[in-house]
């Protein structure tokens, strides 16, 4: 197990933003090794998929099978590459990160895989407040073509190609492939029925990969160092590479932290390199491993937990984005649960059913219990209504991610809820004690 | 490598679905809900409209498709050879409970002030698979300021009615072309509505309020009038132009309260014009209401027959004088077929070659067919029919122009119908066609011709008698009778027939049935037209899909 | 999350835009393979000039990019960062998320409220500033995380807001 920082190198060094710094660390010499060393795009893509790499934004679908779905006849439409930079889900930093202090990292690795994908013209989707990280990155992409990484026939290639910096608006939806086609179409974010896939039918009706940044900032790595290096990286063959992991919540340490794939839950939370134990020396109470969207984990459950997509897959939660959110032992499950439920109520883009109607009342039934107004048939209530919200209900899996809160806090903290429901106030927290206020 | 002593298989024309257990053939390019419906299985839906882009957010039409374990939409899933639907599994039932109870969360209880109870989806979809109970208790979604508004000069919006379907926004998008309409924020605040400034009207705002499935868009001028369980829906055709889009006159105890589209894929396929639609109310308008007889300055009150007497009387004695050179016959393009047929048949009898009708022009009409886009810009719907009557000035015969433009002053004017043009209100024309010594006209509204008749006939309305008109596209159409003019009014075909009767043509027990037979046998392009040609498109509900088999 | 994003406001005049801003337009234009698919960075151009955007200025960008004013409309108002109506000088976005709201952002926004006097979506009588709630704005691991205007500012806490807020022109 290797602590070499792979993704991470270079942030913490002063200019490391600057083309300069990345170019005299070795940067874009594989692009140059790949543009010009003899790689065809269908081998660029069996080192990736050798690699075992996984998608980075949530989903952790393999990235080099995912571009494999592009048709080889695309009926003359040329290939789209969006770079997924909308990161919005709760807990989630890593993307920022990357962006502001090594977005060459980021360029040189969507290049490399627009290479790969035969695409000439590729965008990159930021979420709007990321303000510095475009300007960032609209300084790095201008700095590219000063230098010839971008434009025509790079470095003498005979590949062309283009990156253009796109600001979304205000909307985690957006982060949704589909949503952010529709958003870089000029649209509302609203995502779209699949089948068809966008690797057949995405962005201006033509073939589309959507990956995230962390992903495309591992192509570079993996077409440098090989396939082989990148999938030793990690706990086992089908959970490969450097990961980045977020920590935020009751810890000591806060913060970004790359690992080998499979880093251990405690191991993140207590280590010295990581997250150095509970704030104030309190208990964890509970852990959301994966972002808003993953159920989330008791202390118990902690213990022995694999942080990889078949290791909290196996805990009947996910990876995610990699946001691991720690509680400690002062807070109110119903609080946190009414707050999540908040950001799923006015983050559902409203047009089907049981999302748009479901994610309110969620909200509603929650933020009633927590102001001391609940009833003993709302746990029930709660855990139906979820459960008949998602399952292929809904158009997107935006509804699947706004239960998963709900129904594991009920389901691992139920004696809270009825706790709360009797008496009125939170079990524990510095509300437990002062008298609640009943609101309208 | 073909065989010539094997040829290939005929490739199949339909597609093979099994609808829970039973195999069916379809025709391929279809959605699977149509698909279903011609399997005699109903699909629960709202958002699927045959005619708009497929969205699937609804969710309504979740089914059980085999080989894919997670419910799916019945809308987005491609007719396929072979696929196996089940929708009467428990999985189906729960999810279309489940989505009827989060579409009447936060939907106010509205039904007996909503004018869309009786034909509302939602209503039907609710009472066929919801759950009789709604575990809801929070405060509902509600849309102040967006309730009891016009959206547009004749659509009203009631906002929180509003299931966010989209096929509002879809129509004005895809069949309009004008895209009015737009959802405006998102999530559970979701409202449909304009950009402020450009208010819902294009030239078929109304049908935007057809498509809507509750009440969320209705028509202003239909709001509060009647209950649609009350209303009998008969089959019509649009008097507003010659593109003769198919209407249902939607009625009761004699009064025309709406219409509706009938839906005719050749012509108007779902939709209809606001112009056209709003039409319906003129339909009863009555200010003529008895037949009466001028006698110097003095206008009295006669029975029909007794004014049909005195017109024949006249006649006769204008012929014994000068022959029939004298007389002028007017049809309309507002009279049907057999209406106009009959205008010329009495001037035949007579052997006057002096009969015509005039259309007044129009702004250019547009209707939406399924397949193109049909044109009219006549302010009738029959002159191409009335024309193909023989409703034309015969060998050295004069037409309305030549009494109009001065050239000619008739001494007898027979006008089938007092509204035949906007002339009949114009004072210099109806000077010139008072020059006649003889002026008789059948109307139902009064204007500057009837003012001057000598005689006034009380008519009917397009929704008191039966007959048939021909469109810009030479289609023969039927309309049928609502209900009976109020006596003594009588249809223009009856009046006319008493009329020539009188005058010693034909039969006094003809029908309008007799008369397209007659029609047949002497026009020419009218021989093969069948009553079932004529009649048309299927009947429809505000909001509903309804197949009628002619997709 | 206070307002519902319905209505928009009129500027009273009619939205020219400056010959940069035009500029900015046409290269951003060229970037797209459609004129729709600028639509959300002209809105930006559209804020940057204004401040935020009305209904005449929802107008113009519908002209310039051939779409009707209704598509514009609904795409203004499905994003939240678009501003409808004219904010104050700094926008104070509060983020209410999760990581933030276990940090103390409750306590972090009642502070703002008493210390401005104003609540959320509102802004102060000299326009100085208003506040804002935001969903996650990725600076989980400096919760309180806010914004004002285009910058972040992590940790944040009641005092250093004091001053911060004192500090500002």
């Amino acid at each position: 197990m290797t602590s070499e920082r792979v993704l991470l190198a270079r942030v913490g060094r002063e200019r490391s933003q600057s083309i300069d710094t990345y170019v005299a660390d070795g940067g874009y010499a594989t692009l140059r090794k790949v543009l010009t060393g003899g790689w065809t795009p269908e081998s660029v893509t069996d080192e990736v998929k050798k690699s075992g790499l996984r998608g980075r934004g949530g989903a952790g679908f393999p990235t080099g099978v995912k571009w494999g779905f592009v048709p080889k006849d695309t009926k003359g439409k040329p290939v789209y590459l969006l770079c997924n930079a909308d990161e919005s889900e709760p807990g989630t930093f890593k993307d920022r990160l990357l962006m502001e202090k090594d977005p060459h990292q980021v360029l040189e690795g969507q290049i490399i895989s627009a290479y790969a994908l035969k695409c000439r013209s590729s965008y990159i989707y930021i979420r709007g407040e990321f303000y510095e990280g475009a300007r960032i990155l609209q300084r790095a992409v201008d700095e590219a073509y000063r230098e010839g990484f971008l434009g025509e026939n790079i470095l003498g290639s005979g590949f062309s190609h283009d990156i253009t910096v796109h600001r979304g608006a205000g909307a985690y939806i957006c982060g949704e492939e589909t949503g952010l086609i529709e958003s870089l179409e000029g649209k509302r974010g609203q995502p779209r029925i699949k089948p068809p896939f966008p690797a057949v039918f995405g962005v201006f009706g033509a073939p589309t990969i959507v990956n995230n940044v962390e992903t495309l900032s591992c192509v570079t790595h993996i077409l440098n160092r090989g396939a082989e290096w990148f999938a030793k990286i990690g706990r086992n063959e089908k959970n490969t590479g450097p990961k980045l992991y977020c920590l935020s919540g009751h810890v000591n340490r806060p913060g970004v932290y790359e690992a080998p794939m499979g880093l251990q839950m405690k191991e993140l939370l207590f280590g010295d390199d990581y997250g150095r134990g509970m704030k104030d020396g309190r208990r964890v109470k509970a852990v959301i491993p994966g972002g808003a969207s993953a159920a989330m984990l008791t202390a118990e459950e902690i213990e022995d937990c694999p942080l990889d997509f078949d290791g909290l897959a196996a805990k009947k939660s996910m990876l995610g984005s990699a946001a691991i959110i720690v509680m400690d032992e002062d807070t109110c499950i119903v609080d946190a649960a009414t707050n999540l439920a908040k950001f799923f109520s006015h983050e559902s883009c409203g047009q089907c059913t049981p999302c748009r109607e479901g994610t309110p009342w969620l909200h509603r039934v929650l933020g009633r219990i927590e102001a001391g107004e609940g009833r003993a048939e709302d746990i029930d209530l709660l855990e139906k209504v979820s459960n008949q919200m998602a399952n292929g209900m809904t158009i997107c899996v935006f509804a699947d991610a706004a239960i998963a809160p709900v129904l594991s806090s009920i389901g691992k903290f139920r004696d809270e809820f009825r706790y709360h429901i009797e008496n009125k106030r939170c079990l524990v927290g510095p509300r437990s004690e002062a008298a609640v206020t009943v609101t309208a | 490598m073909s065989n010539p002593a094997r040829p290939p298989a005929p490739e199949k024309k339909t597609v093979t679905v099994v609808f829970d257990g039973v195999p069916v053939e379809v025709p391929p390019g279809i959605n699977l809900i149509e698909a279903a419906k011609l399997a005699g299985i109903e699909i629960p839906h709202f958002c699927f409209h045959p005619r708009l882009s497929v969205v699937g957010q609804c969710r309504m039409c979740l089914v059980e498709i085999e080989g894919i374990p997670k419910i799916q939409a019945a809308c987005t899933t491609p007719l396929k050879e072979g696929l196996v639907v089940k929708t009467t599994t428990e999985k189906v039932r729960a999810s279309r409970a489940a989505n009827m109870e989060f579409l009447l969360i936060n939907h106010p209880l509205d039904c007996p002030i909503c004018d869309q109870a009786g034909e509302c989806k939602l209503q039907d979809n609710a009472f066929g698979y919801g759950e009789q109970r709604s575990r809801y208790d929070e405060r509902k979604r509600q849309y102040a300021g967006y309730d009891r508004t016009m959206i547009g000069p004749h659509v009203v919006a009631d906002m929180t009615r509003c299931i966010q379907c989209t096929r509002c926004i879809r129509f004005c998008q895809e069949i309009a072309g004008t895209g009015e309409l737009t959802f405006l924020d998102r999530g559970g605040r979701t409202l449909v509505w304009t950009h402020d400034g450009k208010p819902l009207a294009n030239d078929w705002s109304a049908c935007a309020a057809d498509v809507c499935p509750v009440g969320a868009l209705t028509t202003k001028e239909f709001r509060f009038r009647r209950r649609v369980w009350d209303l009998e829906k008969t089959p019509s055709v649009c008097p507003g132009c010659n593109i003769g889009c198919n209407i249902s006159i939607e009625n009761r105890d004699g009064v025309v309260y709406r219409f509706l589209p009938r839906l005719n894929p050749a012509v108007n396929d779902y939709w209809l014009c606001d112009y056209g639609r709003f039409l319906s109310e003129s339909l009863n308008a009555r200010d003529v209401a008895k037949a009466t007889v001028r006698g110097g300055s003095e206008v009295s009150d006669v029975i029909v027959p007794a004014a049909i007497g005195r017109i024949a009387s006249v006649i006769r004695e204008t012929i014994d004088a000068d022959g029939p050179s004298g007389m002028l016959f007017l049809g309309s393009a507002n009279l049907s077929n057999e209406e106009n047929f009959l205008v010329r048949k009495i001037a035949d009898h007579l052997g006057c070659a002096n009969r015509d009708v005039v259309v007044d022009r129009s702004r250019v009409r547009r209707m939406k067919s399924k397949t193109e886009w049909i044109e009219g810009d006549h302010a009738a719907a029959n002159f191409a029919g009335a024309r193909d009557m023989g409703v034309t000035p015969g060998p050295g015969g004069h037409s309305l122009a030549d009494v109009l433009e001065g050239r000619w002053t008739p001494k007898v004017v027979i006008v089938a119908d007092g509204a035949f043009s906007a002339a009949a209100d114009d004072p210099d024309s109806v000077a010139k066609l008072r020059k006649a010594a003889f002026l008789a006209v059948a109307a139902r509204t009064s204007n500057a011709l009837t003012r001057a008749a000598d005689v006034v006939l009380p008519a009917s309305s397009l929704a008191q008698k039966e007959g048939s008109f021909t469109n810009v596209q030479g289609r023969v159409q039927r309309f049928d009778r609502a209900f009976l003019p109020p006596p003594p009014a009588r249809a223009h075909w009856e009046l006319l027939l008493l009329l020539a009767v009188a005058l010693g043509w034909g039969d006094r027990n003809w029908t309008p049935a007799d008369l397209r037979e007659a029609i047949r046998a002497e026009v020419e392009g009218y021989a093969g037209v069948s009553d079932e040609e004529m009649a048309g498109g299927g009947l429809l509900k505000k909001g509903l899909f309804v197949s009628t088999g002619a997709l | 999350m206070t307002h519902v994003r319905y209505t928009l406001e009129s500027s009273g005049q009619p939205a020219e835009f400056p010959p940069e801003a035009r500029q900015r337009i046409d290269r951003i234009l060229a970037r797209y393979p459609t004129k729709q698919a600028a639509l959300l960075p002209v809105l930006w151009v559209a804020q940057e000039t204004w401040g935020w955007i009305s209904r005449e200025a929802s107008e113009e960008v519908a002209r310039i990019l051939d779409l009707t004013p209704a598509h514009v409309s609904g795409v203004l108002t499905f994003y939240t960062m678009y501003n409808l109506r004219p904010v104050g000088r700094h926008l104070l976005q509060f983020c209410t998320s999760i990581s933030c709201h276990i940090a103390g952002a409750g306590r972090l926004l009642d502070h703002c409220r008493s210390r401005l006097g104003i609540d959320l979506g509102e802004t102060t009588a000299d326009g100085k500033f208003t506040m804002v709630e935001v969903e996650c704005i990725a600076g989980c691991d400096r919760a309180p995380s806010m914004m004002i205007n285009d910058t972040y500012y992590e940790p944040m806490d009641p005092a250093r807001l004091d001053a911060l807020l004192g500090e500002l022109p």
